[in-house]
């Protein structure tokens, strides 16, 4: 199979539905013709026009609530966030007018967009454009939440979520975007709330989001040469969760590590380490283990920058603390 | 007085609209009075001249924003009195199902869009829907209802600014009722409303807002231009409202005299206003507009009485609506 | 119909409305529009208009009453002579019930150092009974003493708060006494009596406040390990021993380290089966027995083998009884006397066989021999293996049988405990 980077799969998810489906339009800062910093878009206006890959001026609030309305009368407009921080510029229009417009109304006006935004610290971004802010817009009922870990994620997860009917934001590692990975030359969706085990074991399950399913991969091949055999499951969307399969893994082997990119404290892995704490309790060898970044905001230095987010080492050591029993001393 | 082609069902149908706005508001008022309406709830009364002079000028395919003030807006754009009250009641056969109740009516059906809870939180939806007119190629139009006190937040300039450079169907209307809560409008807004519209180069129009004729025959001027790719313009309208900011606040001498009510509603009230003219031209008899007072009178009554005995929604409903395709989001 | 004149709900957390003034008398005929009354709420007073044309009736409360919001207060009727409808307890009346007589408040006492509440034992007096100021009015319970209070005023009890058994906090009225008799004292229970003023008469009881905790306890970490029986396992060992009959109590016995893991049940599949019953005893509660004899047929055999037999070493007559009484083919008894501990291997056969055991092995009893020392009682709980001490107990003896919960099923120590104690009682029987 072809190999392609996030960045094309995610460039060509968002043509090959903008030329399935003619209400679908791009909106954020410089997304036409500079492509985004990022270059994720490049080429994208070329065949569509301006008036479908729209740039906007600086104002995320503004285009953020344009989409929505554009959204709630008829258009699917994917709204292109420059940088994960600037989620807290746009929270009213996403969490309190996005989010909630179809419970208001009883079901009545929906809010079919897409947020692309992304995540990931160690780009030396520090604090305000290096943040991973996931958990903060999971919390809220009525986003859907999508986190690609490859570019075959990055893909069928997009085209997912530009058809999805209700607001759906997308968390792509920045970090990843020259990340080659196999992706078919046909199309194919991934549908959402359907968790993918990319690799089967017996002794530990690894649950990684975004970036962090390759951190626990990296870590499941350290401890086999150990003989320790860790399963490592993708959830793929956090929003909807697939809480059968990462329950199934959790009472196959007992022990489980969380690994997300997200501050530790009230995040991601403290809500799926609680989801199996408690469906799954009486199949635990081992207290569930949260790794999450640092509760600290981004550092730049990188001597400080790289010690803030879970590493494969990190998770390996976990994983052998929790084979050898030592955990229950903490707990 | 406008002087604009209007036949006799037009001008009947505005004063109609307008004594309908104030039944409601005033049957609303004695709901929250006798404790037998849940929450919180704003009265539209005195500005009915705004609401019914903008919505008689727009059709069902034109689109409105509404905001916490919002019942009005509601009635003017063709809303029902029984499911406008079962929503005020949180009774299941509301607008929307009783999930929104007083500050979140929307019926689509319409083209509302919905009152918004959020002061300036609707600027983005109805540019946004706008937008999507323009890039679909419809025709509708979209008026942003907004009070005085909302100017000051700084999305609207982000969207009038992008509606300014992309032409967009929307029109602001400002409803200046003289206050922002419990503050003078000219203690939170410095310089002239109209010219921060006009910063953007944007047509704007200050006009009473208690005469109905004048606010509709401007109306009938805009729309069809903005339909054309005018837009956008704004309008100030200079209105007053007769209650405090919401119904509990009686105490409001500190931030308004007592006179200056008494005068707005002895001498300006449009609804007194337009009783006379319609009188003064022939249009109608005394006769006819009491009988039609008293019609809409029981109309309220029979709408109150029937909200009153409605069933409240089933509470398997809770969970519902808060995805399109979830059907149960805590199952 | 009549229209209802309403108390209004103004301010943004109000639930009642206290009517200032009528600006209209019963009988007056009023418009919509005109100023019916005018009532404070919120610190603020405002005018409230008539929402009918009519004729002012039937109404309810005056000015200085506090009224619920919602509730009706008059009715605006087409005529002035309006008859009353025949709804049954106007507002006001509704609302005395829950309202309170004016009159001195009795409340419950503070008495301890750190009391919250107090407990009524009982009430000396009854709604409508007059009582003067020193008068006991009731006794309460607190800190485990018990007291009288007077009433503190003359008067009549116009109301009682709390019934006798219940704990009122400290501070809280509990009964009211007025100047006045009243017609209609109150009596009520704490936990049926509203908080506050229900905002309308909804019949539904507003929650009772409960009774403060006494003092919230801080909870203390659990303990490490062993000291309080508990076992330190993952909750699928435990689900995994459960399903599977076995008893991690047995893990603890074999000295296998805690916490026990998913693989430690192997272990303890394959540690040998011990008494059939442990399973199902209950691994945690130690056991102790005692048993009384007369200590003169020991004393006797004791004598007799020392100058028949040659067996001159009591400890090791001791140490045979007792592995006689275990039921076993060859055991290792611990004899302990204060100031020395004697390991024995008893081997089947006759006594002339005992021999002190190896350094370092590991007694299956241990028989502590304190008959004659000042020691008259022993609960030193349970130790690895079971204990057998001997006391002197008056002219007699005692025997004490302690054990791990664990080591033995409760009948084993029954039978362990009696053949030992008839064997001390009689030993020649029993070596016949």
């Amino acid at each position: 199979m072809r190999e392609i980077t996030l960045s094309k799969a995610v460039n060509e998810a968002l043509a090959e539905e903008m030329r399935r489906d003619e209400t679908v339009f791009i909106i954020g800062e410089d997304v036409a013709e500079a492509g985004t910093p990022f270059k994720v878009l490049s080429g994208l206006v070329e065949e569509f026009g301006t008036d479908r890959v729209l740039d906007t001026p600086i104002s995320e609030p503004g285009f953020m609530g344009i989409a929505v309305g554009a959204a709630m009368t008829g258009a699917r407009p994917v709204v292109d966030l420059m940088f994960g921080d600037f989620l807290f510029l746009i929270m009213d229009q996403l969490c309190n007018q996005a989010a909630k417009s179809y419970y208001m109304s009883g079901g009545k006006l929906n809010v079919p967009l897409v947020l692309r935004t992304n995540l990931g610290a160690t780009r030396r971004s520090a604090a305000q454009h290096s943040q991973s802010l996931h958990a903060l817009v999971a919390h809220i009922p009525g986003l859907k939440v999508a986190m690609p870990s490859s570019a075959y994620e990055a893909k069928g997860l997009m085209k997912t979520a530009i058809r999805d009917d209700n607001p759906v934001v997308i968390f792509e590692d920045k970090l990843m975007y020259n990340d080659k990975a196999p992706v078919p030359e046909e199309e194919f969706l991934i549908p959402f709330g359907q968790a993918n085990i990319k690799r089967e074991g017996r002794d530990v399950t690894l649950i990684g989001t975004s970036s962090m399913v390759q951190v626990c991969e990296a870590a499941a091949e350290t401890l086999a040469a150990e003989g320790i055999s860790a399963e490592v499951i993708d959830p793929r969307t956090i929003v909807p969760l697939d809480e059968a399969t990462l329950l199934a893994s959790a009472k196959k082997t007992s022990r489980v590590i969380v690994v997300d990119e997200g501050h530790q404290s009230f995040g991601v892995t403290g809500e799926i380490a609680s989801r199996i704490n408690e469906k799954a309790f009486y199949h635990l060898d081992a207290p569930v283990l949260r790794m999450g970044a640092m509760d600290v905001p981004v550092p730049f230095s990188p001597a400080l920058e790289d010690i803030t987010v879970p590493t494969p080492e990190g998770v390996a050591e976990a994983a052998r603390r929790l084979m050898s029993g030592e955990m229950i001393h903490a707990a | 007085m406008s002087d604009t082609k209007h036949n006799t069902e037009d001008y009947l149908r505005m004063y109609r609209q307008m004594v309908r706005i104030r039944t409601f508001e005033d049957n609303a008022n004695q709901l929250y009075l006798s404790a037998k309406m849940p929450g919180l709830t704003h009265m539209y009364s005195g500005e009915e001249a705004v609401a019914v002079g903008i919505c008689e000028a727009l059709t069902d395919s034109d689109r409105i924003t509404s905001t916490h003030r919002g019942h009005g807006h509601c009635v003017a754009k063709g809303a029902e009195f029984k499911a406008m009250f079962c929503e005020l009641l949180g009774k299941e056969e509301g607008y929307c199902r009783g999930k929104g109740g007083s500050m979140h009516i929307a019926d689509q059906s319409h083209g509302n869009l919905g009152a918004n809870a959020i002061v300036g939180g609707s600027m983005g939806i109805a540019t946004g829907s706008a937008l999507r007119a323009k890039l679909q190629g419809a025709e509708d139009v979209t008026v942003c209802f907004f009070g005085d006190g909302a100017t000051a937040q700084g999305l609207m300039y982000e969207v009038m600014n992008m509606a300014a450079l992309w032409n967009l169907p929307v029109i602001y209307a400002c409803e200046n009722n003289g206050y922002s809560e419990y503050t003078k409008t000219e203690e939170i807004a410095a310089g002239s409303i109209t010219a921060r519209a006009e910063a953007f180069g944007i047509e704007a129009h200050q006009v009473d807002g208690q005469d109905v004729l004048g606010v509709n025959a401007l109306m009938q001027d805009l729309v069809p231009r903005a339909r054309k790719g005018e837009g956008p313009f704004f309008v100030e309208l200079m209105t007053y409202r007769y209650h405090g900011h919401h119904v509990g606040d009686i105490n409001r001498e500190y931030y308004r005299a007592k006179d200056e009510e008494q005068d707005w509603k002895e001498n300006r009230d449009p609804i007194i206003r337009m009783r006379a003219w319609l009188v003064e031209q022939g249009i109608a008899s005394e006769d006819e507009i009491e009988a039609m007072n008293s019609e809409i009178r029981e109309d309220a009554a029979a709408a109150v009485d029937y909200a009153l005995k409605a069933p409240y929604p089933d509470t398997r409903e809770v969970d519902m609506h808060v995805y399109t395709d979830i059907a149960h989001a805590c199952a | 119909m009549p229209h209802e004149v309403i108390m209004p709900a103004l301010g943004m957390a109000q639930e009642t409305g206290l009517i200032v003034a009528w600006h209209k008398q019963a009988g007056e005929a009023v418009s919509t529009g005109e100023v019916l009354f005018e009532v404070e709420t919120d610190k603020a007073t405002m005018e409230v208009e008539a929402q009918a044309d009519g004729y002012l009736n039937d109404v309810r409360a005056g000015a200085g009453d506090e009224v619920p919001v919602g509730g009706v207060i008059a009715l605006i009727g087409e005529t002035a002579e309006d008859p009353a409808p025949a709804t049954p307890a106007p507002e006001p009346a509704a609302d005395a019930e829950d309202a309170l007589p004016e009159g001195h408040n009795v409340i419950m006492p503070a008495l301890g150092m750190a009391q919250d509440t107090g407990m009524i034992v009982a009430w000396h007096k009854a709604p409508g009974d007059a009582v003067g100021r020193e008068d006991v009015l009731f006794e309460v319970e607190t800190d485990k003493s018990t007291m009288e209070v007077e009433a503190g005023a003359d008067g009549y009890v116009a109301a009682l708060l709390a019934e006798a058994g219940e704990a009122a906090p400290v501070g809280d009225t509990i009964a009211v006494i007025t100047a006045e008799k009243p017609d209609a004292p109150v009596q009520r229970s704490l936990a049926g009596a509203p908080a506050t003023p229900a905002p309308e008469p909804a019949p539904e009881p507003a929650a009772s406040e409960p009774a403060p905790p006494a003092k919230p306890t801080p909870k203390q970490p659990p303990a490490p390990a062993r000291s309080d029986g508990r076992i330190l396992a993952s909750p699928k060992a435990r689900r995994l021993a459960l399903e599977q009959g076995l008893d991690l109590a047995r893990l603890v016995e074999a000295g296998h380290p805690q916490p026990y893991h998913a693989a430690d049940i192997e272990v303890l599949k394959s540690l040998p089966e011990t008494a059939p019953a442990a399973a199902a005893g209950a691994a945690s509660a130690s056991r102790r027995l005692v048993a009384e004899l007369p200590q003169e047929g020991f004393t006797a055999f004791a004598d007799w083998a020392a100058d028949s037999a040659g067996l001159k070493d009591p400890g090791a007559l001791l140490a045979g009884l007792a592995a006689a009484s275990l039921s076993r083919d060859t055991a290792t008894v611990a004899v302990e006397r204060p100031g020395r501990t004697t390991l024995y291997t008893v081997p089947p056969g006759p006594f002339a066989r005992i021999e002190p055991a190896k350094d370092g092995a590991a007694p299956d009893l241990r028989l502590r021999d304190l008959r004659h020392s000042r020691v008259v009682q022993v609960e030193l709980g349970a130790e690895e293996v079971p204990v057998l001490t001997l006391t002197a107990a008056g002219d007699g003896l005692a025997v004490t049988l302690e054990c791990p919960g664990g080591a033995l099923a409760a009948a084993d120590t029954v039978t362990l405990l009696t053949e030992f104690a008839g064997r001390m009682e009689q030993p020649l029987r029993h070596l016949l």
